[in-house]
């Protein structure tokens, strides 16, 4: 028997809920957003290699160019997309724009499909 | 608790930064699209001019307003007991803090050449 | 039919488990909650609230096949089988799918969920336009069911600092009325890190409502409300 004391007990088990695509896009808004946060410091690690001389420049393009780099480039270009795409959803919903569920499930759709297409042409393109 | 943003303040600036955000990446975005090839002489072209310079560090500046609302959002939502909180949020504070510092030396330095 | 109910007697169990249902609907079971009716007359110690049958009283709200929904409203012929029925996520299970409500209806009282005038009222009543009514459309019809509240992630982190979606419909029908005087009051007690802005407009609450209802919608009105307030 629980002791009236113990924390109480809850259903909450993620797996067994099923979540709506606006969720979906909601969590990977906030996946991006955490992605985002930690490239900040590699960002600014990034601009003060490549002013230090062409050479680093052209080194620093050489690490972006191979696999590993590549594959960085295209999550970070991925957590970009989603996170700018389901960004401008969200501003507009403030305001009342696509905020019907119909609509909002659709631009939710959207999001979630555009930001790995944009990611793919990243991966296969590169970035310039 | 934390009151550095509180409610409507937080949500404002996380907006307002937001947009600002918004033409920064697609500004940035057209830059690499439609400009000529990337190379050093035009990438430092951009970010070590005056206006250049300031436009970088604004969008930093930006970025760690933003960054900080949403991270804190996150902290809020997911880390319930207050020590482990109150570092994570001063961890995250001091490496946002520390990024745009550096940002700002950086150009300092390079600006100057 | 097949059913999978979610089990648990704080008097023996320390752990819930999942028991299995077959139980054949007669022609005149419509609902789901005509066949929980029917398996309690088998199974006595299946617990769960209802009381109207009609998605008025909002009792019996619970998590069925992984959403939130009231057994009184959900078709039969829409349900997948095995249907999975739990208690609302998030919530204080006290015994199979009962949950303790005190957390969510202190949430509700703490918006003072009735009209606030002090203006001495006329003879009769206090008259609206009919478009002053029309903007309580999609807020009375609120039966405080939980379903919304129990199925926003918002609310699953911070159950006891977030009013949660149905607290926040509930606010905004007394904000948009007409005849309460107490708006500025209520968007002050609104501006909070917490009772108001944990919300990430995510819309589990709308994609849920039983009712139809938006309070997502609500809530985009009363952020609104206080970026007017305050410019
Ligand atoms: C590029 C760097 C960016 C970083 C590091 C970043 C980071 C974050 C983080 C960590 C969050 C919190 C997520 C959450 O609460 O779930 C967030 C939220 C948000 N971001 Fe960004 N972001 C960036 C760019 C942008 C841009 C360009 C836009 C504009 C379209 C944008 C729009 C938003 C919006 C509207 C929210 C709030 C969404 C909500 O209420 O849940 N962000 N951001
Ligand atoms: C001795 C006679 C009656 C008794 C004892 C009685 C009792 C009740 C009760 C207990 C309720 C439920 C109240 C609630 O949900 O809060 C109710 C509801 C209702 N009754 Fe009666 N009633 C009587 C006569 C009538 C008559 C004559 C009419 C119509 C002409 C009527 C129309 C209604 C309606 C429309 C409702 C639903 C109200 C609602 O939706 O809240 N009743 N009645
Ligand atoms: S808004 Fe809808 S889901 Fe939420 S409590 Fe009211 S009726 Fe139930
Ligand atoms: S829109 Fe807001 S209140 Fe509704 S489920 Fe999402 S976070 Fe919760
Ligand atoms: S039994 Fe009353 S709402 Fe379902």
């Amino acid at each position: 028997m629980r002791t009236p004391s113990s924390t109480p007990l809850k259903f909450l088990n993620l797996w067994q809920i099923r979540f709506p695509i606006g969720a979906i896009a909601s969590i990977a808004h906030r996946v991006s957003g955490v992605l985002l946060l930690i490239a900040l410091p590699l960002l600014a690690s990034v601009l003060a290699r490549s002013l230090q001389s062409p050479a680093e420049f052209d080194a620093l393009r050489a690490a972006a160019a191979s696999t590993s780099g590549t594959l960085i480039l295209a999550l970070a270009t991925w957590a970009l997309a989603h996170h700018v795409l389901a960004g401008i959803r969200h501003l507009l919903m403030d305001i009342g724009i696509g905020s019907g569920l119909a609509q909002a499930r659709r631009s939710a759709r959207a999001a979630l499909i555009a930001a790995p297409i944009i990611a793919l042409y990243v991966l296969v393109r590169g970035l310039w | 608790m934390v009151r550095l943003f509180s409610g409507q303040r937080a949500w404002v600036a996380q907006r307002f930064t937001a947009v600002m955000l918004l033409a920064a990446v697609l500004a940035g975005v057209a830059w690499l699209l439609l400009g000529e090839p990337l190379d050093y002489a035009r990438w430092r072209a951009l970010v070590t001019t005056p206006v250049g310079a300031v436009l970088t560090v604004l969008v930093f500046a930006m970025l760690a307003v933003h960054g900080w609302v949403g991270a804190r959002d996150i902290v809020l939502d997911y880390v319930q007991p207050r020590g482990l909180r109150l570092a994570l949020l001063g961890a995250i504070l001091l490496i946002l803090a520390a990024t745009l510092i550096r940002v700002v030396l950086v150009l300092a330095t390079h600006g100057a050449t | 039919m097949h059913l999978r109910i979610y089990r648990f007697n704080p008097d023996t169990d320390t752990q819930p488990r999942m028991q299995d249902y077959d139980i054949t609907p007669e022609a005149s079971d419509k609902k789901l909650l005509d066949v929980l009716v029917r398996l309690k007359s088998v199974d006595d110690s299946l617990s769960f609230r209802r009381s109207c049958r009609e998605g008025i009283c909002g009792s019996d709200a619970m998590n069925i096949n992984g959403r939130n929904g009231l057994a009184c409203l959900q078709s039969l012929d829409e349900l997948k089988q095995p249907v999975v029925l739990r208690p609302l996520p998030g919530f204080p299970v006290i015994r199979d799918l009962i949950v303790d409500m005190t957390l969510f209806f202190a949430h509700y009282h703490s918006i003072k969920p009735y009209l606030i005038n002090p203006e001495s009222p006329p003879e009769r009543e206090r008259l609206q336009t009919p478009e002053q009514r029309e903007r309580l459309n999609g807020l009375y019809e609120c039966i405080l069911c939980a379903c919304c509240s129990a199925f926003c992630p918002s609310f699953w982190w911070n159950p006891d600092k977030f009013i949660g979606p149905a607290g926040l419909l509930q606010a905004y029908r007394f904000i948009a009325d007409s005849r309460d005087t107490a708006t500025a009051e209520r968007l002050d007690y609104l501006d909070d890190v917490y009772r108001l802005y944990r919300c990430r407009t995510i819309m589990n609450c709308t994609e849920v409502c039983p009712k139809g209802l938006s309070p997502s919608h609500a809530i985009e009105q009363i952020r609104l409300a206080l970026l007017k307030q305050s410019s």
